[in-house]
C-alpha cells in the first residue's frame, strides 16, 4: 500500500514537471515581439536591409529561425542534456553555466538561514508553548506581531547600518573578490562566513520567529487533544508525553511549511542579495530581467519549478513516515 | 468492604474572562472494593470534572481545585506531588475515555500505546511489553492480536479501538477504573459487547468502577450505587435498584421519565422543562427550582442540604417524592 503510494506520488510529480516545462517554454512566446528585436533593438544609423540581416543572423544563432514546434523539440532535447539554452548576454554563455556558478552562493545563504531558522525556531516555539502565557510566550507573540509589520529588507538595512557601518562587526558589503578568490582554504571559508553573516542574520530573524510561532501554535493545539489526556491518565512521565506524543504530532504542520519554503532556497532573496551585494540567484534573476535575457529567465524559472515540485514530493514522502493516516485515501 | 476511594468536599472552579464557572461544588464520593458507582447527569453538570479530579488530571491553572480529602486505598493523595501521581495513574487508577478515535495517538501503533503502560509501570523491556500487550488484547477479545497491535488507530473499527482502550486501562490491573462515557461513541450492538466485557473484567479482578455517564440503561446494567449530579452538586445517592424503583429527587424522576421505552405508545418524548442553568448564572436556592413543578418559596431562597433518608439513600430536596413507594417496595 505504501509502495504504491510512493510510486504514484513520483509519477504525479513527473507529470506536473512535464506541464511546467511546456508552459515555461510557451508562455514567453505568447505575444512577445520578435525575440531578435528584443536582443538587438533597431539603431538609427542602420538601413532596413542591414537590420534584417542582423536579425536573421541573430535568429539563426539562437535557434529562432525554425518553427515553434521544432524549437520546442530542440528545447526538450537540450533539457535532456542539461542544456538550458544560451544567454543573451555578451559572450553568449550557456544558461546552465551561469546558474551553476551562482547557485552555490545562494545555497550558502539559504541553507544556513533554513537550518538556523528551523532549529532555533522549533526550540523557541516549544519553550513558548510550555511557558504558555508567561513572559517567554508573550515575547514571542510580540516579536511575531512586529515581524509582520517589518519587511525583511528593513531588518537588513538596520543590521547593515548598525552591525556593518556603525560597529563594523561584520562586513556591510560583500567583498567583490570573495567568489574569485575562493579556493576551499580555511581563510577563504572564514571570509565567506563573515560576509554571509549579515544577510543570513537578516533572513534568519524572520525565519526563526515564523517557525517558532508555527511550532508554538501546533504544540498547543496538540496539547489540547484527547490523546494527550489519555497519555497523562496512563501515568507517563512528562518528558515521554512531550517527546513521544506531543512533538511528533506537532511536527506535521512544520513539515508542510518547510516544504513550501524550499523553492525560496533556490530562488534566492532578490532584495537581500542586492542590499549586501551578494552574487547569488536573486541577483542573476534581476540581471536577466533587466536585460530582457529570457533564455536565462526561462532557465531560472524551470529550475525553481523543478525544485518546488521536488520539495513537495519530498514533503509528501516525509509525511508518510510521520503520519500513517496519509496513505488511507490511497486504499480506496 | 474496604473503601477504595473516599472523596470529601471537592470543589473545582474555572475562572474565565466573564466570571467564575463553578463546575463542581462540594462533591462527596465513596467507592468500595469491587463496587461500581455511576455518576449520572446531563452534559455540563460537572461529572467529568469530578472523575478527572480523582486522578488529579484537571490542569491548574486554569482550574482551581479545593478538596478536603482524596483518600485512595487509605492514603490521602490530596497533597501528592505530580511525580507521585504519575506513579498512581495507570497503575492503580486508570481511565477509559469516551471517544477512542481521538483518545488514541493517531501516529503511534495501538500496540505501542499499550506497551507504554508496561514499560512505564512494570519496568519491562520493549519486547516483553509487547508480549504482555498481545495477552491484554487477547483478553479483551481482539482477534489476531499480534497483527492488530501493529495497526494504527485509524485502521481499526470503533469497537476495536474501544477494546484497545480497555486493554490499556486493564493493563496493570488497577484497583479503580474510571470510565468516562465509555460507550457513547459506539453502535448499540458494540455498546453491549463493550459493557459486558467491562463488567466481566471488573468482577473477575474485583476492581472498583467509577462510571460517568448520562445513559441510564448503562447505569441499570452496570452500577451498584448511583450518584445523580445536577449543576455541580450531588442531588441524590441511592443503590441502583432503589433509585429506579423510587426516585426521590424531582430531577431524578424527570431523568428516568425521559428515557424512551419501547412500550410507549405516545408519540412525544417526556422531557424536563427548561434547560440546565448556565454555570455562571446559577439560580438562588435549589439549582433545580426553576424547572421543578413542586418548587415553593423555600426552594427559591435556600439550597436544601443533602439529607440521609435511610441507609445508602441521600437526597438534596425539601420535599422528596416517592417516599411511600420505597416503603412498600
Amino acid at each position: 500500500m505504501k509502495k504504491s503510494y510512493v510510486i504514484k506520488r513520483i509519477l504525479y510529480s513527473i507529470f506536473v514537471f512535464g506541464i511546467v516545462m511546456t508552459l515555461n517554454f510557451f508562455i514567453p512566446r505568447i505575444g512577445v515581439e520578435d525575440p531578435a528585436e528584443r536582443y538587438y533593438p533597431p539603431q538609427g544609423n542602420m538601413s532596413d536591409i542591414e537590420y534584417e540581416i542582423i536579425k536573421q543572423v541573430t535568429r539563426q544563432q539562437y535557434g529562432f529561425d525554425v518553427s515553434t514546434w521544432q524549437q520546442y523539440l530542440n528545447y526538450l532535447t537540450g533539457l535532456m542534456e542539461g542544456n538550458l539554452g544560451t544567454s543573451f548576454r555578451s559572450g553568449s554563455p550557456a544558461v546552465t553555466d551561469l546558474i551553476v556558478d551562482r547557485l552555490p552562493w545562494t545555497l550558502v545563504l539559504s541553507v544556513s538561514t533554513l537550518l538556523i531558522g528551523l532549529i532555533a525556531g522549533i526550540l523557541f516555539g516549544v519553550i513558548a508553548a510550555m511557558k504558555r502565557g508567561r513572559w517567554q510566550d508573550t515575547t514571542l507573540l510580540n516579536a511575531s506581531t512586529i515581524m509582520v509589520a517589518l519587511p525583511g529588507f528593513f531588518i537588513a538595512l538596520i543590521l547593515s547600518f548598525y552591525l556593518g557601518f556603525e560597529f563594523e562587526i561584520f562586513p556591510a558589503y560583500t567583498d567583490p573578490n570573495m567568489v574569485s578568490n575562493f579556493d576551499w582554504s580555511l581563510s577563504a571559508i572564514q571570509t565567506v562566513a563573515e560576509n554571509a553573516a549579515l544577510p543570513v542574520l537578516s533572513m534568519a530573524v524572520g525565519s526563526i520567529i515564523g517557525y517558532a510561532q508555527g511550532t508554538r501554535n501546533a504544540v498547543i493545539a496538540v496539547t489540547n487533544e484527547d490523546f494527550i489526556l489519555t497519555a497523562k491518565a496512563k501515568g507517563l512521565k512528562q518528558n515521554t508525553i512531550r517527546y513521544k506524543h506531543t512533538l511528533r504530532n506537532s511536527m506535521l504542520p512544520i513539515v508542510t511549511s518547510l516544504g513550501m519554503s524550499i523553492s525560496g532556497l533556490i530562488g534566492g532573496q532578490v532584495v537581500i542579495e542586492q542590499i549586501f551585494n551578494w552574487n547569488g540567484m536573486g541577483t542573476l534573476f534581476l540581471e536577466a530581467n533587466n536585460m530582457n535575457d529570457y533564455p536565462l529567465m526561462m532557465g531560472i524559472m524551470l529550475l525553481l519549478s523543478g525544485f518546488t515540485i521536488l520539495a513537495i514530493l519530498i514533503t509528501d514522502l516525509i509525511y508518510v513516515l510521520l503520519d500513517p493516516r496519509v496513505t488511507v485515501g490511497d486504499k480506496r | 468492604m474496604d473503601k477504595v476511594l473516599k472523596l470529601r468536599n471537592l470543589k473545582v472552579v474555572f475562572p474565565s474572562g466573564h466570571g467564575i464557572i463553578r463546575a463542581v461544588e462540594g462533591v462527596d464520593l465513596d467507592i468500595h472494593q469491587g463496587e461500581s458507582v455511576a455518576l449520572v447527569g446531563e452534559s455540563g453538570c460537572g461529572k467529568s470534572v469530578t472523575s478527572q479530579s480523582v486522578m488529579k488530571l484537571i490542569e491548574s491553572p486554569p482550574a482551581m481545585t479545593r478538596v478536603d480529602t482524596i483518600e485512595f486505598l487509605g492514603n490521602d493523595i490530596k497533597d501528592y506531588s505530580a511525580k507521585q501521581m504519575q506513579d498512581i495513574r495507570g497503575k492503580d487508577i486508570s481511565m477509559i475515555f469516551q471517544d477512542a478515535m481521538t483518545s488514541l495517538n493517531p501516529v503511534m501503533t495501538c500496540g505501542k500505546q499499550i506497551d507504554e503502560m508496561y514499560i512505564r509501570h512494570q519496568g519491562v523491556s520493549k519486547k516483553e511489553a509487547r508480549e504482555y500487550t498481545i495477552e491484554a488484547l487477547k483478553l479483551v477479545g481482539v482477534p489476531e492480536p499480534r497483527s492488530r497491535a501493529k495497526n494504527f488507530p485509524h485502521e481499526l473499527s470503533g469497537g476495536m479501538r474501544q477494546r484497545v482502550l480497555l486493554a490499556m486501562a486493564f493493563a496493570c490491573m488497577p484497583k479503580l477504573i474510571i470510565a468516562d462515557e465509555p460507550t457513547t461513541a459506539l453502535d448499540v450492538t458494540i455498546q453491549a459487547q463493550v459493557l459486558n466485557l467491562l463488567r466481566s473484567m471488573q468482577k473477575r479482578h474485583e476492581m472498583s468502577l467509577l462510571l460517568v455517564t448520562h445513559d441510564l440503561s448503562v447505569v441499570s446494567n452496570l452500577a451498584d450505587t448511583v450518584y445523580v449530579m445536577y449543576s455541580g452538586k450531588i442531588v441524590e445517592k441511592a443503590p441502583v435498584k432503589a433509585l429506579f424503583q423510587a426516585p426521590h429527587h424531582p430531577y431524578t424522576v424527570g431523568l428516568l421519565a425521559s428515557v424512551p421505552k419501547l412500550s410507549d405508545t405516545e408519540k412525544t418524548f417526556s422531557q424536563i422543562p427548561g434547560t440546565v442553568p448556565h454555570p455562571m448564572k446559577k439560580p438562588s436556592g435549589c439549582y433545580f427550582h426553576p424547572r421543578c413543578k413542586f418548587a415553593t418559596d423555600k426552594c427559591k431562597n435556600t439550597m436544601p442540604p443533602l439529607t440521609t433518608l435511610s441507609e445508602n439513600r441521600e437526597v438534596r430536596c425539601y420535599y422528596p417524592l416517592n417516599l411511600k413507594k420505597e416503603a412498600t417496595a
